[in-house]
């Protein structure tokens, strides 16, 4: 017998506090006057007799209580002969079904050896588990062979990616609860890349005994489709050719010629040969990309050659559909405006938008709900059946960009976005005859990849206040320079400065296109990261305005994975499966993804022996073969926690310290 | 019938002595059934047939005119007595677990009693009031102003010193020297033996005497949540004391010590009263009438 956590006794000189009110505290009695001592006798004869214990049965059960808990804290645990805990063990099998597994038969010679200990464990209590990236229990803690058979023949392959951190993480979980040993069988092909980062994060629990079986002893070679960088959109049908490049890795294999195939919705556009270097990558470019309208499912696949086919493809979707419309409304003779964000917009957003200007007195018969968002530019004069439309348009969902310029100054307030005009900062006047800008808040993506504007000189900008906005960039003085505000269900971004080359030379500067692009996408709301993910991501269904919208999942097997409650509720989803997935999102658009494993489960190298010693916490037999983990360790002594039990005697000792504590209570009350 | 106007704990919120007695009084009388043993000096009771001897002015003579037979006219109460309080005013008296100690509730019953004896029996009263010495000595007197002196008297008698009946008990029988009713006011802590044997002598010379015997209720049943060290009020001994012994041996030792007073105090002929501060005041004024329709 022993104590995990010895320290824990320090709470021993707690026991001096019943001992204080027994005893000491009873001493401190005021004298009490009485109208004679005639009729009175001493009961007290000696120091000793006035300081004997009280309540002794009492006294004893607080004691008691506080002893128990002080031990349950320390966390005794009682030396067993393992042969005398066997029958209390649980035996635990975790089959390993990641993506992995996929490759020749190792999920079904995983299933089998699983059978074989089932079967010479005879009738001890087990459960059964499949892991991936997480623990999935199969059983209770059951007795019956068949059902835990059974369950072992329903693991099916699946497509994440082991990470033996994240058992172990589970087991110490189950450990918690489940306070007999556990013998673990883990039934894996222990590839190296489920390793977790730190070995702490593998550490498993004093109760838990690891028996590993490893399907494969050495490294496979194999050849796999590492990454695809393809745009998720196209945009009209005369775009730009679209570039796929994809990289072809090789694990463990030697130098070879690979030929690479383009498939778009099952046909191969494009096949080019490739040769990959001894254990290194090489990377094909194919140049034009051509899809149809709407969403095409693509892949790039190689040639299979070796014993893992699963990977030798890596999909993602496309989407080809019409450039959307922006208006740009701006001051009658502005010729800059529309030159420098037209640019803007057809050099960097792949034809994503179509810019239309106007002057503001043509706006007057523009319907604003045709476009995907609209841009004030400098205006001096909005006349108010403008002002009011755009109002509403804003309100109802749309997007604005206000760009002030010099002429809002005279103004006493923002139109539409409401900030009030606080004054106009002229820095051409100041010594340095510019200001840049002082702080940008990098998490926005109109100003993350733009670079924070560094260099970027501005000599003319409004100074608002600017209420409940965010603001996003702020000059070197403090003046807000970039603010965003959402006003109904839609938002308007306001620019203090201009976006004309006179009021600061921003559209000069490289970081103009990416401003331009990420605020049009961002406005727009057609972010898009590309077609593809990997499993186990996750999927962002809605943000918080489209709380009360329905979204649809349709998996790759054609099955809705979200029940009704979740398809309205949920934010997210997590892919768990490879291939594509239908998406229909709280917007109402659609959007299609392809899934893809993670590349890592690709790396079919295998845990060296020492290193799965040592997990075993086997360190002094390193380098011993792997397979003679199969044989399951018998350790003489065992160590089982009994704190639970330290604990429950300690609540007990509770219950009858309150029940006799109550009793004497009660006496006192007798006695007034 | 216990009255409203009796109870302790609102005397103790009346201020004056004399108003204090007169409440006590008024709402004893007024509670009280009409009894051939109680009754006013001046009140009408019988007539008796004269015997040779008898005095002749009780003789009605407007009977006789009617009649030429000899009746007697009796009064109740017709013959004047004196009441003599001794109040006990050591320190032990100023014990009390309530709104009113022993003292006050001694005082409340001396006023009370003055009251029903000058205003109600025409009697003479006096006080003399003692711890180990005698204090104060009020002579007894129908005088006008009589009662206000006897207050007087009473306001000014403060708790002090430890008893001892020995000592002025023998000045007791210089003060009093017509017969009449004794009344001693104290909580009697004293062995009841020696006790009867002090007081016995005021007996001896035709005395009435009645021991009001004045106790708090924490006298009787003393209350301790622990082992307590308590004082002696009197003497400033202290002794330890579990509650043990308080609430079982102790009260059996109070009961004992009442008894034996009670016996042997009727044994030697005299009246025994004991009264609870927490009790109304109306036993103790039935007591004494009780005792004044006995000299008629």
């Amino acid at each position: 017998m022993g104590l995990f956590s010895p320290w824990f006794l320090a709470g021993l000189a707690g026991l001096a506090l019943p001992f204080y009110l027994h005893l000491l505290k009873r001493q401190t009695r005021q004298p009490k006057a009485v109208s004679s001592l005639m009729l009175y006798e001493s009961r007290t004869q000696s120091s000793t007799r006035h300081r004997r214990l009280r309540y002794y049965l009492l006294l004893s059960l607080r004691l008691a209580m506080l002893l128990l808990m002080i031990l349950a804290f320390a966390n005794p645990f009682l030396n067993r002969n393992a042969a005398a805990v066997a029958s209390n063990r649980l035996l635990l099998l975790v089959v390993d079904n990641s993506f992995s597994m996929r490759a020749g038969t190792r999920l079904a010679d995983a299933k089998q050896a699983a059978m074989g200990v089932l079967a010479g464990k005879g009738a001890a209590r087990a459960q059964v588990a499949a892991f991936d990236s997480e623990l999935r229990l199969m059983t209770q803690p059951i007795e019956d062979q068949s059902a835990l058979r059974a369950a072992v023949e329903a693991i099916q392959p699946g497509d994440g990616h082991g990470n033996f951190g994240e058992l172990a993480r589970a087991v110490r979980a189950m450990a918690e609860s489940v306070h007999t040993p556990i013998e673990l069988h883990l039934f894996s092909d222990m590839q190296r890349s489920g390793l977790a980062a730190s070995f702490a994060d593998m550490a498993l629990p004093g109760n838990v005994q690891l028996t590993p079986h490893a399907v494969v002893t050495k490294a496979q070679p194999n050849w796999t489709v590492e990454s695809v960088d393809a745009p998720g959109q196209v945009w009209g049908k005369d775009a730009k050719p679209v570039h796929v490049q994809a990289v072809i890795a090789g694990y463990g294999t030697p130098a070879a010629q690979r030929a690479v195939s383009l498939v778009v919705n099952g046909k191969t556009s494009a096949t080019k040969t490739v040769a990959v270097p001894a254990n290194g990558r090489a990377t094909v470019d194919f140049p034009a990309l051509e899809v149809p309208y709407g969403f095409s499912r693509c892949e790039v696949k190689i040639d299979s050659a070796d014993g893992f086919p699963a990977d030798d493809l890596r999909r993602f979707a496309v989407e080809r559909s019409d450039p959307q419309k922006a208006l740009l409304i701006h001051n009658y003779g502005d010729n800059r405006s529309p030159l420098y964000i037209g640019a803007a917009l057809a050099a960097a957003a792949q034809s994503a938008f179509v810019l239309e200007s106007i002057a503001v007195n043509e706006a007057a018969d523009r319907q604003p709900s045709n476009y995907a968002f609209i841009v004030l530019s400098d205006l001096n004069s909005m006349p108010s059946i403008l002002e009011n439309s755009l109002a509403g348009y804003v309100k109802a969902g749309g997007s604005l960009l206000i760009a002030a310029g010099t002429s809002a100054g005279g103004r006493l307030e923002i139109p539409i976005f409401g900030a009030r005009i606080i004054e106009t900062r002229d820095y051409s006047r100041v010594p340095d005859r510019f200001m840049a800008v002082g702080a940008s808040d990098s998490s926005y993506p109109a100003v993350a990849k733009a670079d924070g504007w560094a260099g970027v000189k501005f000599f003319y900008a409004l100074n608002v206040d600017p209420g409940d906005a965010r603001v996003v960039v702020r000059l070197g003085d403090q003046t807000p320079l970039l603010l965003e505000k959402r006003i109904g269900e839609g938002r308007v971004v306001l620019l203090t400065s201009g976006l004309d080359n006179l009021t600061n030379d921003f559209p000069l500067h490289p970081a103009f296109v990416p401003f331009i692009e990420q605020t049009a996408r961002y406005l727009a709301g057609s972010q898009r990261q590309g077609g593809a993910r990997t499993v186990d991501a996750f999927l962002e269904l809605r943000n918080a305005k489209e709380r009360t919208q329905g979204v649809e999942v349709t998996d790759p097997e054609g099955k809705r994975p979200l029940t009704l409650g979740e398809a309205a509720s949920a934010q997210s989803f997590q892919l768990t499966e490879a291939g594509y997935y239908q998406l229909r999102l709280a917007d109402g658009r659609r959007n299609e993804v392809g899934v893809n494993a993670d590349p890592k489960e690709s790396n079919l190298d295998v845990i060296p022996g020492d290193v799965l010693a040592l997990w075993q916490g086997k360190g002094g037999q390193a380098g011993e073969d792997p397979s003679a983990a199969s044989r399951p360790a018998a350790p003489a002594k065992t160590r089982e926690s009994v704190w639970w039990y330290v604990l429950l005697a300690a609540l007990v000792a509770a219950a009858a310290e309150s029940v006799l504590a109550s009793r004497y209570l009660g006496t006192q009350r007798e006695e007034k | 019938m216990e009255q409203r106007f009796l109870k302790p704990s609102i005397l103790a919120g009346i201020s004056g002595l004399e108003l204090v007695a007169k409440t006590v009084v008024d709402g004893f009388v007024s509670g009280l059934h009409r009894s051939p043993d109680f009754g006013f000096s001046q009140e009408f009771a019988e007539y008796a047939a004269y015997t040779p001897g008898d005095d002749l002015r009780r003789v009605d003579w407007n009977v006789y005119a009617r009649t030429e037979r000899l009746f007697l006219k009796r009064f109740r109460g017709e013959t004047n007595s004196v009441l003599t309080i001794l109040l006990d005013a050591s320190n032990s008296m100023q014990f009390g677990s309530h709104a009113v100690n022993k003292m006050d509730y001694a005082r409340y019953l001396a006023a009370s009693l003055f009251y029903l004896a000058i205003h109600g029996q025409r009697d003479a009263a006096g006080l003399i009031t003692f711890d180990d010495e005698i204090r104060n000595y009020v002579r007894p007197s129908t005088r006008q102003g009589q009662l206000h002196r006897l207050l007087a008297g009473l306001e000014q008698a403060e708790a002090r010193a430890r008893t001892d009946f020995s000592k002025p008990m023998r000045y007791f029988q210089d003060f009093l020297k017509r017969r009449g009713m004794v009344l001693i006011v104290s909580d009697f802590w004293e062995s009841p033996e020696s006790l009867v044997r002090t007081i016995e002598p005021l007996r001896f010379r035709g005395n009435e005497v009645v021991l009001f015997h004045i106790l708090d209720p924490e006298d009787v049943r003393p209350k301790l949540s622990g082992p307590s060290i308590l004082v002696d009020l009197e003497t400033e001994e202290r002794l330890e004391v579990t509650p043990d012994f308080a609430k079982q041996e102790y009260r059996g030792k109070v009961e004992t010590h009442l008894a034996d007073l009670r016996d042997r105090t009727r044994a030697a002929g005299m009246g025994y009263c004991l009264l609870m501060t927490d009790r109304p005041l109306d036993e103790a004024l039935r007591e004494y009438l009780t005792l004044r329709g006995g000299r008629n």
